[in-house]
């Protein structure tokens, strides 16, 4: 099994969740975070004072999903979620070790 | 707005005109004292600055409108001149010998005007606080990350459109307004009192006053001015409600600047100022003129109607509609923020119709009350039940548009109808703008956040409209200078529309309905086409992405969303 984990703009979520829809993906879990990777933040004024900007806001994605699927689920996302442009963000993808449901204790990929 | 509640006085009848408008009273006191006591027509009246020439005997009158002073009758040919002689002698002979009554007459008359002036100030406060419901109300209903822009443009909204209206808007709107009407609860000093555009009872532009100074520089001017600067602030409010999440800084000030100088001016000037809409009761024969008691057309339909020329040009939001067409919802950020500003709003309409008689000495005032509140909870209810009808739920910034759409459509008859007929339009309001919420998303594809177009511009003309269905005749009399004893050969009849017995009442409140809805469209189309042609008025895509907040002002509407390296 993979953690799928994707750092992404926030105003691509609707498409990128509509495409993981599309292909069968069936939960994502979703939050709203701050912060900033190679490019540089900016400077802004707020009554005469200097201060930056350099934490920006972006949404992160977590998808849990079995071996076999996470390959299409990866060249999916990157493409609904790629505007061209500095600050697109990444995708992460480690392997899980054990998956507990915890309504009725399913374990494995049973429980995805 | 506001002309003089209907007179029975018999003086001087042929000189009352009393326009409405925001305007004006019409002044029986003004005729007199342009007639008696200014030597010579041609000498122009002196403004009163210092308020303490202001209210005499002449503004007495009792509650029917008739003046305590009966003026000389000069038509000898008119049919009634022998008994209002003899009224005038009459009157004469009283004074002589009793003197103490006249220098009495002269304290009441200066208290009626001090009253209308505290009401009229009074109701324009209230109005003044109508923006901050504004700016509640649409920033409440976008999205969080334009919070700030949001406020930014409601705060600059009053800002430059008042630098507009004071420069040369109060003169185009107003600078006339002494000739078919003058200012009676407002001092009777018809300073005011020369059109630029047309003359006589087809008049375009007025064109006094400007900058406020001069024949301005009037107690009584300036309590007009006043309360008609924060009508203007109104129109110029509404459209923040269409062009928001997408509009440029720079551009949304060329717009406020042209609705304060132009676009409002000029319609308002036609309609209130004493211009050639509200007299065509009087040149075509038709009904009282057109009637806009407190602004469904002059106020709201105006700004409807350039939010949504202003709309068209801009397009719509980054993804409101996909590629299908489909619209997609951007929900509320605040919804504590619509509902705290929809009732800031009802609060204020009872300034902003209420107060459109100008005077607290016009009794009608409670009814025009009662009747913008029945507008408004009919509105809201049809609203509130439409949706649970057609979606299963209830949508509460559906209920809120509602009752906003119940008072946009109650503005205009709210002195001349019943409490039947105004839970009526409140009700069809409703309908109006459930529909025209789900017309402009479905059908039209113009992107309206806050629904502006469906509450100000089509409720607007709905108001209108519905003025000449419902106008029962219980108010007016004399409107726009229309004959007080002779329309529909009756004496002492008001305002009257179809249901009632007048056609060409209705006739005339579609026309003028039509000409506010082209007017407001077409030149806010021509002009900011041009403007968008020049330079984009929109904002990068890159920035609409982010949110409109730092990219053009610095800083964000909700500083605790950011997080700042400074901070500890």
């Amino acid at each position: 099994m993979k953690k799928i984990e994707a750092i992404i703009q926030p105003h691509k979520l609707e498409e990128v969740k509509e495409a993981l829809i599309g292909i069968g993906v069936e939960g994502i879990t979703v939050s709203e975070v701050r912060g900033h990777g190679r490019q540089k933040g900016h400077t802004e004024i707020y009554r005469g004072a200097e201060y930056t900007v350099d934490l920006l806001p972006k949404v992160k994605l977590e998808i849990y999903v079995p071996d076999s699927r996470a390959e299409e689920i990866i060249g999916v996302l990157s493409t609904a979620a790629k505007s061209g442009k500095i600050g697109d963000g990444k995708i992460f993808v480690s392997s899980i070790e054990e998956v507990v449901r915890i309504r009725n204790g399913e374990r494995g990929e049973t429980a995805l | 707005m506001r002309a003089e509640k209907g007179t029975k006085a018999t003086g001087s009848e042929a000189l009352v005109r009393r326009a409405r408008g925001g305007c004006a009273r019409l002044t029986l006191a003004a005729a007199i004292l342009a007639l008696t006591l200014v030597p010579g027509l041609a000498q122009e009246p002196k403004p009163d600055p210092a308020g303490i020439a202001t209210g005499d005997k002449t503004t007495a009158v009792d509650a029917g409108g008739n003046s305590f002073v009966v003026a000389e009758p000069t038509d000898k040919t008119a049919p009634d001149y022998a008994q209002k002689k003899k009224d005038f002698d009459e009157y004469q002979r009283q004074a002589a010998k009793e003197p103490l009554a006249v220098k009495l007459a002269d304290s009441v008359g200066h208290v009626r005007v001090a009253t209308n002036f505290a009401w009229t100030l009074n109701t324009g406060y209230l109005v003044l606080f109508m923006q901050a419901g504004f700016a509640l109300l649409t920033c409440g209903l976008v999205r969080k990350k334009n919070a700030g822009h949001l406020m930014m443009l409601n705060f600059a909204a009053y800002v430059f459109a008042f630098v507009a209206y004071y420069a040369v808007g109060y003169a185009f709107q107003f600078g006339a307004v002494a000739v078919n009407a003058a200012p009676m609860n407002l001092g009777g000093t018809p300073t005011l009192n020369h059109f630029i555009l047309g003359s006589g009872l087809w008049g375009f532009l007025g064109g006094k006053g400007f900058f406020m100074a001069g024949p301005g520089y009037d107690a009584g001017s300036n309590v007009l001015a006043l309360f008609e600067v924060v009508f203007m602030e109104t129109a110029g409010y509404i459209i923040v409600g269409s062009i928001c999440e997408r509009i440029s800084f720079w551009s949304f000030v060329v717009c406020e600047l042209f609705i304060g100088a132009i676009l409002y001016p000029f319609f308002g000037c036609w309609v209130w100022g004493g211009g050639w809409l509200s007299q065509l009761g009087n040149t075509m024969g038709f009904g009282h003129g057109y009637v806009d008691f407190a602004g469904s057309t002059v106020v709201h339909a105006t700004g409807g109607f350039c939010a949504m020329a202003l709309s068209v040009v801009l397009g719509p939001r980054l993804g409101k509609f996909g590629r299908d067409g489909k619209p997609r919802a951007f929900p509320a950020h605040n919804i504590p923020f619509v509902v705290t500003g929809t009732f800031i709003l009802l609060f204020g309409w009872m300034g902003f119709n209420p107060g459109s008689t100008l005077g607290a000495t016009d009794l009608r005032i409670s009814v025009i009350a009662i009747n913008t509140n029945l507008a408004a909870i009919m509105g809201s209810a049809t609203a509130m039940l439409f949706w649970y009808w057609k979606f299963g739920k209830p949508d509460i910034t559906m209920a809120c548009n509602g009752m906003l759409a119940g008072l946009v459509a109650i503005t205009a008859p709210c002195a001349f109808v019943g409490p039947t007929s105004a839970s009526i339009i409140g009700i069809l309001a409703g309908l109006v703008v459930c529909l025209g919420v789900l017309f402009n998303d479905h059908v039209t594809k113009i992107d309206d956040p806050c629904g502006a177009i469906s509450v100000h511009g089509f409720c607007g003309l709905l108001g209108a409209i519905s003025l000449g269905l419902f106008a029962d005749g219980t108010y007016g009399v004399g409107w726009n200078g229309v004959g007080a004893a002779s329309y529909l050969g009756q004496a002492g009849r008001g305002v009257t529309g179809l249901f009632y017995g007048d056609t060409k009442q209705f006739l005339v409140q579609l026309m003028g309905a039509a000409i506010c809805a082209a007017w407001a469209f077409g030149a806010t189309f021509i002009v900011f086409k041009a403007v968008n042609a020049v330079k984009s008025m929109r904002v990068s895509k890159e920035a609409e992405q982010e949110g409109l907040d730092v990219p053009e002002f610095g800083f964000l509407g909700y500083p605790e969303d950011a997080i700042h390296a400074t901070e500890s």
